[in-house]
């Protein structure tokens, strides 16, 4: 049966081209989302700065995070993520020194530093760890206390650089330099200490010593990591690893999604390339082939397309997979220091999970087949098949009831944002299940246009209406991928446009500051805050510090892996310029080791105003804090208030980076701004605006999330249209003969077009309207959770886009081969037996 | 006994019923006939007489609604698809009136298709021969859409004696040829009978002039049957069958009114 399939292949190689297409585009998806997976899962970051070091020890960016009540029985913990950079002791590097094994270790600090003058930013570190990459003197010496060794200079000149808040003039001891392009300025090690924002820790610590050398016993009861070879970059770049796990999630995602497509498709495909050798399968039956070798020859034949089109797509794939890469980091999703990998198991995973995904569509495909009569070879085949068979029924039910499940779920349990995470697989679910059903939709929703469109369009409307109904499991397989292109992208972009409307909102709607002092780099003088506020003119002034941070004790049950929001505030202007009224207890009582809590929050951990809770900062640190006030905060944005002088300590930074000033009524909020920008004149990197500075920064940070996914949806959408043009092209060029005899029988070459203009209008209502019911069995629960309403945020023109490009693929892909195929003369065509 | 024993083919009170209940349409109406060993029979009828549905209950390509079939010895009744095919491929071979051959298969590949289906290597010396005899040697490296309508003709007769099966079942054999053509095509169809039993279904008189026998069929049922026919015979028995049930029909109604 493999050397029949094989020459079917060889001489029909039109009927398989679309299921070439497909499985090719499906394996370039997958094999592209499993080259950026393979990146995820590495966080190759190849070192730079700690190139010299064979070893580097770092602190731990992960906690054990406890997920249930510690009373219960206790082991089931997560890694919880730390967003701020975990240091280590200094004192660790003389104890990893003293291990056996080893010749040195050296702690590494460091910080932005601004030039001032020439405005460069660059790393400030210690001259003492200049041997981990390693820079070499190229002039002068080693800098003493108030001395730096820059990379361009003159010995002996001075130079001011701002670091930590603060401006400093330096003397300039020597210039360095080293094999890495990345700007750097060396300190002496009490000027990099003091000016690292943490005194008495390091960022990690580079060991030279053989890979593989027991640091255990230095190691002992210290939360922190051994990295070698190109995991050592993710000691210099933490904010690699979390970008490394969204790598994962987003691979997953899309490649999911574009195997599933392709599992559509390719089935519509092949279905669509048996029914057209309907009679050549039923004379194979009647000369005596057994269903099973009918099966069997219709699964090679597949099996071999499938081989073909994925070998083909290797190079494509990867390139594709570093295209994709590549638009990641220019947009700031990935850090452009991690290294795109993709080696040969995304590959072959790919490889397998497309002719895996082939097979399970031609298992389908040749079912119908086998079943094949072998009478059918004596008389013309027939077209309508009965199409309602126990399977389709079966999982018809269960992904419509999982959909209608799935949407039940969230209205009835999500909160917030979070219930994008069960309302976007049910918009898959949904489709699926009507994918199955669609010949039977079709045929109805066709009886309900078919009087509209005679209505309009006379006779050729009657024949395009006579054929559409006569092919119904045809035409469902062009209606299903419109379906699914209209259904995946409308849900996909609504439900994010939504989440960025609420996300803005609960950002916006807190936020009451008149003028924002932000520092570009690094943090704000911490007495600035003070000066700010006894300024003329101003109500109040807080301090503004962001991190993530975790409740550890009383048990929540709240944690994630990514913790809280924690915003810190001065309590001398918080409620000024902050719009959260407290419930209970006082929001200016935030000072010392104290805490502000959403009351839903509070509930949960069982704890009111004046009681104690244990808090896991975004460095790993814990601290005892008292609640004192008690809030109430938008569902799926709640977030816990600390004073900004606790919280900012534990931040990378060290200080705050912003803060925000409310003006007195009356006063003229420009004069102020002015006033603002003189005083913070001498700082470098420091602007003054106004909220709108911080809401476009906010706005950003969603954007490049919002972004991922438009350009996932835009991949599979691409995949999509290729997909209907295919079947289209395929079943419209196939009709060369019944459009001859059409034309034999008095209709002009218009009429044909316009007739097969008219279907092809049925065909993307119909499944434009299917698409839509996807969409929105995804959308309205998750805004009825999130904003309270039926409707998505979200300018309307993108649905209608949606529809306008649904429309046009359709009419495109039916009348160009419309019109080739009618250039025959139809006395030609009409005997063509094809 | 011995009589049947020697028939090719045997149907016995075959019925088919398309459809059920009242709607259902009666296309054999309990048809008993025999088909001799080596015998070429011509079946013939007007338009909706049954004939290809006999056709499809005789060669196992469909299940009579009642009755029994017995080919080369073998009964039919309670056969699963999978040992009808594996009889049609061994036993019987077809010639269709048009679509006989697999368009992505060689002359030479289609005659041997049978046999490599079955899983047997098939004997190059005999199928050369075979093709030979069709006259179609020299081309058994075309594909079918390279040759003319009575050249796909011969390729469908050379694959169905190729198997040297037990009956060859030919439906409208010669429709789609001009007559020049069509007479060589059944002049090389009556050759091979005396190996095998060749069952022709047939509306044209001049091709069932080739046969030994003609048997007639009407509206489901055998009325009649010709030996050693003449055209001009066939043509005047089929003029008179029309009228024959036409008379049926109108008593059947008045039996049921």
């Amino acid at each position: 049966m493999f050397r029949m399939a094989l020459r079917t292949l060889r001489l029909r190689k039109g009927g398989f081209i679309a299921t070439f297409v497909a499985v090719f585009f499906g394996a370039v998806i997958a094999m592209a989302c499993g080259g950026l997976m393979e990146t995820g899962i590495r966080t190759a970051v190849p070192a730079q700065r700690l190139a010299a070091a064979p070893i580097v020890v770092t602190g731990a960016q992960t906690f054990q995070l406890p997920m249930k009540n510690p009373g219960d029985s206790g082991e089931d913990v997560v890694s919880g993520d730390l967003v701020e950079r975990a240091g280590l002791t200094a004192g660790l590097a003389a104890e990893l020194a003293a291990v056996p094994g080893v010749t040195a270790a050296v702690g590494e600090v460091s910080f932005p530093a601004t030039l001032v003058g020439t405005g460069g930013q660059t790393l400030g570190h210690a001259w003492s760890s200049a041997q981990l990459t390693p820079y070499n003197l190229t002039s002068g010496a080693a800098p003493a206390l108030g001395e730096v060794v820059v990379a361009d200079g003159r010995v002996g000149d001075r130079i001011d650089i701002g670091a930590h808040g603060v401006v400093e003039s330096f003397r300039i001891s020597g210039t360095a330099s080293a094999s890495i392009d990345e700007p750097a300025v060396f300190f002496s090690g009490a000027d990099a200490s003091r000016l690292s924002g943490h005194p008495g820790l390091v960022d990690s610590i580079g060991v030279f010593a053989p890979v593989g050398t027991d640091l255990s016993a230095a190691l002992n009861g210290v939360s922190a990591e051994i990295l070698t070879g190109d995991d050592r970059g993710v000691a210099e770049h933490p904010e690699a690893l979390p970008s490394g796990e969204n790598l994962i999630v987003l691979s997953a995602v899309s490649g999911g999604m574009g195997i599933l497509v392709a599992m559509f498709v390719v089935a519509s495909t092949l279905a669509l390339s048996i029914q057209q050798r309907q009679r050549e399968l039923a004379l194979l039956r009647a000369i005596g082939t057994t269903p099973r070798q009918l099966r069997r020859m219709v699964i090679g034949e597949a099996l071999i397309v499938a081989v073909l089109a994925t070998a083909v797509a290797i190079v494509p794939g990867s390139l594709f997979g570093r295209w994709l890469f590549e638009q990641l980091t220019a947009n700031g999703v990935v850090p452009p220091v991690v290294a795109f990998h993709q080696g040969f198991i995304p590959v072959a995973v790919a490889i397998g999970a497309a002719v895996v995904t082939t097979l399970v569509a031609a298992f389908a495909a040749a079912r119908r087949a086998g079943r094949t009569r072998p009478t059918e070879a004596l008389a013309d085949a027939a077209i309508q098949r009965h199409w309602l068979t126990g399977t389709r029924i079966v999982f018809a039910i269960l992904c419509l009831g999982g959909g209608l499940a799935l949407s039940i779920v969230t209205v009835a349990v999500m909160t917030g944002p979070v219930a994008a995470s069960t309302a976007g697989p049910a918009a898959m679910l949904w489709a699926i299940g009507l994918a199955m059903l669609s010949p039977g939709i079709t045929n109805v929703m066709t009886a309900i246009l078919q009087w509209p469109l005679r209505a309009v369009s006379g006779v050729n409307g009657y024949l395009a209406m006579l054929n559409v109904r006569a092919r119904t499991v045809r035409v469902a397989g062009a209606v299903t991928p419109i379906m699914l292109a209209t259904g995946i992208a409308t849900a996909n972009i609504y439900l994010q446009t939504t989440q960025n409307t609420i996300a803005d909102l609960a950002f916006t709607e807190n936020l009451r500051a008149d003028a924002v002092v932000s520092a570009q780099v690094g943090g704000l003088p911490p007495d600035l805050v003070g000066r700010v506020q006894r300024m003329p003119g101003v109500a109040g002034a807080s301090e503004h510090v962001t991190s993530q941070a975790f409740i550890t004790a009383p048990f929540t049950g709240t944690n994630d892996i990514e913790g809280l929001p924690v915003s810190g505030v001065t309590a001398a202007g918080v409620t000024e310029t902050n719009a959260v009224k407290p419930v209970a207890g006082k929001l200016t009582d935030l000072s010392g080791n104290t805490v502000a809590l959403p009351e839903t929050l509070a509930a949960d951990a069982g704890v009111g105003v004046g009681d104690a809770v244990t808090l896991r900062l975004g460095d790993g640190t814990s601290v005892d804090v008292r609640v004192v006030a008690l809030f109430a905060a938008r569902s799926g944005f709640e977030n816990l208030l600390v004073p900004a002088q606790l919280l900012a300590p534990h931040t990378t930074v060290g200080l705050a980076p912003q803060i925000l000033v409310r003006a007195t009524p009356g006063t003229d909020v420009g004069r102020l701004t002015e006033t603002l920008r003189t005083l913070t004149a001498s700082l470098p990197g420091v602007v003054v605006g106004d909220q709108a500075v911080l809401v476009a920064e906010h706005e950003k940070a969603q954007d490049i999330g919002a972004w991922v996914n438009y350009l996932m949806v835009g991949m599979i959408m691409a995949y999509t249209v290729i997909s209907v043009v295919n079947t289209l092209v395929m079943s419209t060029a196939r009709r060369r003969r019944e459009f001859g005899l059409q034309r034999l029988t008095g209709s002009t070459r218009m009429q044909v077009m316009r007739m097969m203009g008219l279907e092809g209008v049925m065909i993307a209502v119909v499944g434009v309207v299917l698409g839509t019911i996807v969409a929105a069995g995804s959308i309205v629960p998750f805004c009825l959770v999130v904003s309270d309403s039926v409707l998505p945020s979200g300018p309307l023109w993108i649905y209608f886009a949606v529809v306008a490009v649904a429309g046009a693929i359709v009419l495109l892909a039916t009348l160009m081969p419309t019109w080739a195929a009618t250039r025959l003369r139809p006395a030609d065509a009409a005997l063509n037996d094809d | 006994m011995n009589r049947r024993d020697s028939d090719a083919v045997r149907l016995e009170a075959v019925r088919k019923i398309y459809g059920k209940g009242d709607s259902g349409v009666k296309a054999l109406g309990g048809v008993t006939i025999g088909f001799p060993r080596g015998g070429f029979t011509a079946v013939m009828g007007p338009s909706g007489s049954g004939k290809s549905t006999f056709l499809h209950c005789a060669a196992g390509l469909d299940k009579p609604t009642s009755g029994a079939v017995v080919l080369d010895g073998e009964g039919l009744t309670g056969m699963n698809e999978n040992d009808l095919t594996k009889l049609r491929r061994d036993r019987v071979g077809f010639i269709f009136q048009a679509f006989n051959l697999l368009p992505a298969l060689t002359v030479e590949q289609n005659v041997t298709v049978p046999q490599m289906l079955a899983g047997r290597r098939p004997n190059r010396k005999h199928v050369h021969e075979v093709l030979a005899s069709v006259g179609l040697l020299e081309r058994r490296k075309r594909l079918p859409a390279e040759l003319s309508g009575g050249q796909q003709q011969r390729v469908a007769i050379a694959r169905a004696i190729a198997t040297r099966p037990a009956v060859i079942f030919a439906d409208e054999p010669t429709g789609a040829l001009d007559t020049r053509t069509a007479a060589e095509v059944l002049g090389l169809l009556r050759e091979s009978v005396g190996e095998q039993t060749v069952i022709m279904v047939t509306h044209d008189p001049v091709a069932a002039s080739y046969a030994d026998r003609v048997v007639f069929l009407a509206d489901g049922h055998v009325v009649g049957e010709l030996q050693a026919p003449t055209a001009d015979a066939v043509a005047e028995r089929m003029t008179h069958l029309g009228t024959w049930a036409d008379r049926v029909r109108t008593t059947t109604q008045a039996e049921s009114a």
